[in-house]
């Protein structure tokens, strides 16, 4: 009962970074009908901030501050270089686009950087916390403390307020939020924007337990991915509840069935549900795309 | 000077000429209607309005300013409002909402539009007990009549309607227009119809439209009036409601 506790609090600490970069994935496909292959190199050019800040001898909290604010301006730059200039074709050459801007986002930083792996510390000095039976990782109680904010405030802002229903609005028909006067371009950078920042927040998050490396975007992003179908493809509710899923699953597997094939369960789960139930937890909510 | 005044206006589709050469005006104060078979141009026209298709050629004035080749988000904040065809209320909101998103075009704070879309009920209370249902479960009825709260959301001086009746069931139909004849107290507007009786009877003013040009254009009755050519443009039925 004891392990079962412990890996259930492990599972959900990295079910929340899949289902953090899930959500970027989510908002991007909801605002524009792609889906952005380079969310998990944001992860990735992130950590790799912050390790660089860390390695300046900035303070913690301000390498952080730093770090998101170059996602939020990559997010502008991603926007403007990638999607802005091919909005009005169809969705392949976005999504080749996307693929592009992957590999020259993983290249540059092997190039900067080289291949090897960097470690990054954690926020906290205390390693963790004993809590009865279980041990509670300080750096994994941060991640799911993070992601409780980031869902409450994501519903939030996407239910409660104005310019969250302006986003929605546009994300389900663009030509009518334009004759309405609202600013579609401005609602698509807001959305480039907010899903760097998040995909930035898992890869600086999930880093120190981690390594620091150029493929870590893509096993993150491969895992948000099937995180994202096995909620419901286009679900913010699936995207949170199947990254979830996804972590205690392969932490789980990992424990009591085999290690080297902790990847492995992921897609397992994956395969499964695209054979038995293909529209995901919450199914897609057809009408919202209707 | 007219409200709106259209000159010469040529629209093209790739190859296609969807526009040639339309000239109309519309009056401060005056409802409009637009009348022609499918593909005619009439939704062409109403899109080269609002700024979703652009003019290859010809003008558009507002008040007396060329508007040709502006965007739709600039069109509407000179106070230019579309409720295009098929309604087009957004699935996943709700209906409220759809109503307070139509204020978009102006800077208002969000507790004033939310008190402007409660008002809104008063003339439309049919969609009154509807106000938290999401758009996609509505009825054809109660989404056009979003789509016009919408729209009149935007305080607009100019409404553009297109096909109100589409698909409605003649009750609903009427009701529509109902409020059409309500809303002209305040509003200038410029209808599109495939249906000509309920299109020129609420009209002050009415055009044919026929294969992007405009054959025909006078007072209701003058159209009426024309027995061959209310009977070639304006249906088959036309003597009957003559």
């Amino acid at each position: 009962m004891d392990l079962v506790l412990q890996l259930l609090f492990t599972g959900i600490g990295i079910g929340a970074v899949y289902a953090l970069v899930a959500l970027g994935f989510v908002l991007i496909f909801r605002a524009t009908n792609v889906v952005n292959f380079a969310q998990g190199e944001f992860s990735m050019v992130a950590a790799y901030l912050m390790v660089v800040c860390v390695e300046l001898g900035l303070p913690y909290w301000l390498s952080f501050v730093i770090a998101l604010a170059g996602m939020a301006l990559l997010g502008v730059i991603f926007n403007l270089g990638v999607y802005y200039p091919l909005r009005h074709r169809t969705y392949l050459p976005v999504i080749i686009a996307t693929i592009g801007a992957s590999i020259l986002l993983s290249n540059s930083v092997l190039a900067i950087y080289g291949p090897q792996p960097q470690v990054l510390q954690g926020w906290f000095d205390t390693p963790g916390i004993q809590l009865g039976p279980v041990y509670l990782d300080s750096q994994y109680l941060l991640i799911i403390g993070v992601t409780i904010l980031l869902v409450l405030f994501n519903f939030w802002f996407f239910e409660k307020t104005l310019l969250g229903k302006k986003l929605q609005a546009t994300s389900q028909d663009k030509e009518m939020a334009s004759l309405l006067g609202i600013s579609v371009s401005t609602m698509i950078m807001i959305t480039f924007i907010y899903s760097a920042v998040l995909g930035g927040l898992a890869g600086i998050l999930v880093a120190p337990v981690l390594f620091v490396s150029i493929q870590m975007g893509s096993t993150i992003a491969l895992k948000a991915f099937a995180a994202t179908i096995i909620g419901g493809f286009g679900d913010v509710a699936g995207a949170i509840v199947g990254g979830l899923a996804l972590g205690v699953i392969e932490t789980f597997g990992a424990a009591y069935i085999s290690v080297p094939y902790k990847d492995g369960f992921a897609f397992l789960v994956l395969i499964a549900f695209l054979v038995f139930r293909p529209q995901g937890i919450f199914g897609e909510r057809v009408a919202e795309k209707a | 000077m007219p409200l709106l005044e259209i000159r010469n206006l040529v629209v093209r589709y790739g190859e296609i000429e969807a526009l040639r050469g339309v000239t109309i005006a519309v009056e401060q104060g005056q409802v409009v209607t637009l009348l022609g078979a499918n593909g005619a141009g009439k939704s062409t026209t109403l899109r080269a309005i609002s700024g979703l298709a652009k003019p290859a050629s010809g003008d558009i004035l507002f008040d007396g300013q060329s508007i040709a080749g502006l965007g739709p988000e600039a069109i509407v904040r000179l106070g230019i409002s579309h409720v295009p065809e098929g309604r087009r209320v957004f699935p996943g909101l709700t209906v409220k909402e759809n109503i307070m998103l139509g204020a978009s075009n102006r800077k208002v704070s969000a507790s004033q539009i939310s008190r402007e879309a409660d008002a809104m009920f008063d003339l439309f209370p049919d969609i009154r007990a509807f106000s938290n249902a999401l758009g996609w479960t509505l009825s054809g009825g109660q989404l056009q009549m979003v789509a016009v709260a919408r729209g009149l959301m935007a305080k607009p001086r100019l409404l553009l309607l297109d096909e109100p009746s589409l698909g409605l069931a003649p009750v609903i139909v009427q009701a529509v227009f109902r409020i059409i004849s309500q809303i002209r107290k305040d509003t200038t507007v410029l209808l599109v119809e495939q249906n000509a009786r309920m299109g020129l009877s609420v009209a002050d003013h009415g055009f044919v439209l026929e294969t992007g040009r405009i054959v025909l254009g006078g007072k209701p009755d003058e159209l009426w009036g024309n027995e061959a050519i209310a009977a070639a443009y304006l249906g088959g039925h036309a003597k009957t409601h003559g």
